[in-house]
């Protein structure tokens, strides 16, 4: 199944398999690939399949598509290239790449008395040389054909690089395999990796070139494995004896030659594993044309120089899959800690408000029993708002768009923040912006964002010395309609100390609450994940001292109408 | 339930037991309200505040029996916020009640009565009860 592999941008990680004739790509929820990025367009690119080939076009972009970092308007896409739209990197892989392909069956190490494999060693070269054969010091004439190999290993070397952040390593090392192929005429071709665990080569990629039959075993003997492994030296081997050579009555003359290499993958801490290509030539052509060798040195080193490569590469993506992994479980761990301390409070209170109830209940007191059931619906309440930006934050949602109008939105948020308002001594203020026309959005998401927002200023705005002639904390949401740029905002500022400029960056960080006991960490998350919904963004500005200014910025869409266009 | 019900008799049998106070510092107010709520039924006084230094002003002031102090009320460290409370009870010999998932081992902490969270009232307050009739035998002992 050929896809997209996000590896830069909001959506890293997500890989969209491209399925039927066409598919869109952009910002709008109607894309195939829909990206979470601002500087992508609505309708910005799409891919056709037209005659087996895939082909990228850009749909008059505001920021344009880029291929391999190359701006284009059309493009024919292979596997390995990278596809830039706005701030979103991906990678392409083409269809034909079964990575999942069980190679067992078709690649067999083997002992030679076994299978009758007479291979012998006649060349062998250390990793040490032939790595140099990047660097230019080697010596003797350089043929056209390794200088041309040579600069285009910087060019598979940046390939692998970009791969390997896409932690798919059949992946990587099928596209190491097709690099292999276009500077190496070879039949067959494959790349055994050591299992971590059980430290026994097993066989990842297979390749062969076209017209020859793929069906066929690709037998390795287990000697030549064992040496390359152990000596870690390429080395090139051939079945024909060399006494064979002149004597037409010889097994060759009847079977043919087959030569192949063979390569350690020596990475920075060790041989991660091999790869293997060979090559036959048939008893007509030795008889045709002679006999010559098609592989030679040259083949052996820059192959072990690709080898190495590649085995960076394989270490990287590695490496680069634990961390993620680290990562992750360190996020859980976070999340974790994070949702029971919340939880704990939550548990607190209704043990205190049951308590009372109980108390009330036992001296026959309603006015008690009244006190302890107010906290206890607090508390669910609480627990309802957390369970909702849980699931608001964790689910893939479409917004619920309706013609909508913002002011009654925020004005139902500031009724309902009021008391908290009260209760913290801060003065919330509402200014609704004139005149409001009904505009399509989600309403409930829109309210959930906002209210959000407020209940931060409310209470960064509590214990405010404020100015003079204005004490206290104070809270004002104000509500804006521009129909020259299309858009509808939010803006909702405090008074309070403002945001330490090291806490900016984490400031949309889920789990992250700068607020003590009192944040879920989930609250500015979860506004955004909203706003970025609707295709807007928030801005935050802060003032260390004066106070903070949220502003939640959307595109303002007439109902019933076409959204307007807008970057 | 019984058993609160049987105290509250005894207590109330009890001339020797005079006005006790006690200070609730907590971030929360529905801890507040609860404590307060709970310990004004066995007939004590109390004043509660919701940040450390409005405690603190409340403790010089009025000389509480015993002081209930949260510590997650702010964001500085367990120990800065305890040691203000720490050296006014141990200067006056009353009982800390520490609220909070610190350490028993924190030196900082040394001889506060620690309760982990999250707690049940229950046992809070009968804990409370318990180290004020323990502070007062030994307070009627030295006098």
């Amino acid at each position: 199944m050929p896809s997209l592999f996000v590896i830069r941008g909001n959506d890293q990680g997500t890989r969209f398999e491209l399925q039927g004739p066409s598919i869109s790509l952009g910002r709008d929820v109607s894309n195939v690939v829909q990206l979470h990025d601002t500087e992508v367009s609505r309708q910005h690119a799409e891919i056709r399949l037209q005659d087996g080939v895939f082909q990228l076009t850009d749909l008059n972009s505001s920021n344009g598509t880029f291929v391999n970092g190359k701006r284009v308007q059309r493009s024919g896409l292979a596997s390995g290239d990278q596809v830039q739209i706005g701030g979103t990197l991906m990678l392409f892989t083409g269809p034909n790449e079964d990575a999942g392909e069980d190679l067992s069956g078709k690649i067999d190490i083997s002992l030679p008395q076994l299978s009758g494999d007479e291979s012998r060693i006649i060349r062998s070269v250390t990793h040490e040389e032939g790595s140099r054969i990047l660097q230019g010091d080697i010596e003797g004439p350089q043929t056209s054909w390794l200088a041309r190999a040579r600069s285009n290993l910087q060019v598979m070397y940046r390939t692998a690089l970009a791969v390997s952040h896409t932690l798919d390593i059949d992946q990587l090392l099928q596209r190491i395999m097709e690099l292999v192929f276009e500077w190496v005429e070879a039949d067959r071709g494959c790349v055994m990796l050591v299992e971590p665990e059980s430290k026994q080569l097993t066989p990842k990629v297979r390749r062969t070139r076209r017209g020859v039959r793929a069906e066929e075993r690709i037998s390795i003997s287990k000697t030549i494995l064992d040496y390359v492994m152990e000596k870690n030296e390429g080395v090139l081997t051939s079945d024909a004896r060399q006494d064979d050579r002149w004597n037409p009555a010889a097994s060759i003359v009847r079977m043919g030659i087959r030569e192949a290499i063979c390569v350690p993958m020596q990475g920075r801490y060790g041989v991660v594993g091999v790869i293997y290509i060979d090559t036959s030539t048939s008893a007509q052509d030795i008889v045709r044309k002679g006999m010559s060798n098609k592989f030679t040195e040259d083949h052996l080193k820059l192959l072990i120089a690709i080898a190495h490569q590649a085995a960076l590469a394989v270490e990287d993506t590695r490496y680069y899959s634990a961390m993620v992994q680290a990562e992750r479980l360190a996020a859980i761990g976070q999340t974790v800690a994070s949702l029971s301390h919340h939880i704990k409070n939550i548990l607190q209170g209704i043990r205190g408000g049951s308590y009372l109830i109980e108390m009330g209940l036992t001296d026959h007191d309603e006015s008690v029993v009244q006190k302890g059931w107010a906290i206890v619906e607090k508390n669910q309440n609480k627990i309802s708002q957390l369970v909702l930006d849980m699931l608001t934050f964790s689910k893939e949602r479409e917004p619920e768009l309706t013609a909508s109008d913002l002011n009654q939105v925020a004005a139902d948020v500031v009724e309902l923040m009021q008391s908290r308002a009260k209760e913290l001594g801060v003065e919330l203020h509402y200014r609704p912006g004139e005149p409001m026309p009904l505009l399509v959005f989600d309403p409930e998401g829109i309210h959930r964002a906002v209210l959000n927002v407020v209940t931060n200023a409310i209470d960064a705005a509590e214990n405010s010395p404020g100015q003079p002639g204005q004490p206290g904390g104070r809270v004002e949401v104000a509500t804006f309609y521009l129909p020259e740029t299309a858009r509808l905002q939010v803006l909702v500022s405090d008074n309070g100390p403002g945001i330490p400029a090291d806490h900016l960056d984490k400031l949309f960080s889920p789990f992250v609450s700068f607020k003590g006991s009192r944040g879920t960490g989930l609250g500015l998350p979860v506004s955004q994940k909203i706003i970025s919904e609707h295709g807007g963004r928030i801005l935050v500005e802060s003032t260390p001292g004066r106070g903070s200014r949220f502003t939640l910025d959307i595109p303002a869409v007439q109902p019933g109408g076409t959204s307007p266009t807008q970057v | 339930m019984d058993k609160e019900v049987r105290w509250k008799k005894a207590t109330e049998g009890n001339n020797l037991v005079r006005n006790r106070s006690v200070l609730v510092v907590d971030r929360s107010e529905e801890t507040r309200e609860v404590l307060t709520t709970a310990l004004q039924r066995r007939g004590w006084r109390t004043w509660a505040a919701s940040r450390a230094q409005r405690g603190l002003e409340l403790a010089r002031e009025h000389q509480p029996d015993l002081i209930v102090l949260d510590l997650e009320i702010e964001e500085s460290s367990p120990e800065a916020l305890c040691e203000p409370f720490a050296q006014e009870t141990a200067r006056r010999k009353t009982p800390l009640v520490v609220l909070g998932g610190v350490g028993q081992g924190n030196p900082a902490l040394k001889g506060a009565e620690i309760v982990s969270k999250p707690y049940h009232y229950g046992p809070l307050i009968r804990r409370i009860e318990e180290l004020l009739a323990a502070s007062e035998r030994a307070w009627a002992r030295s006098a």
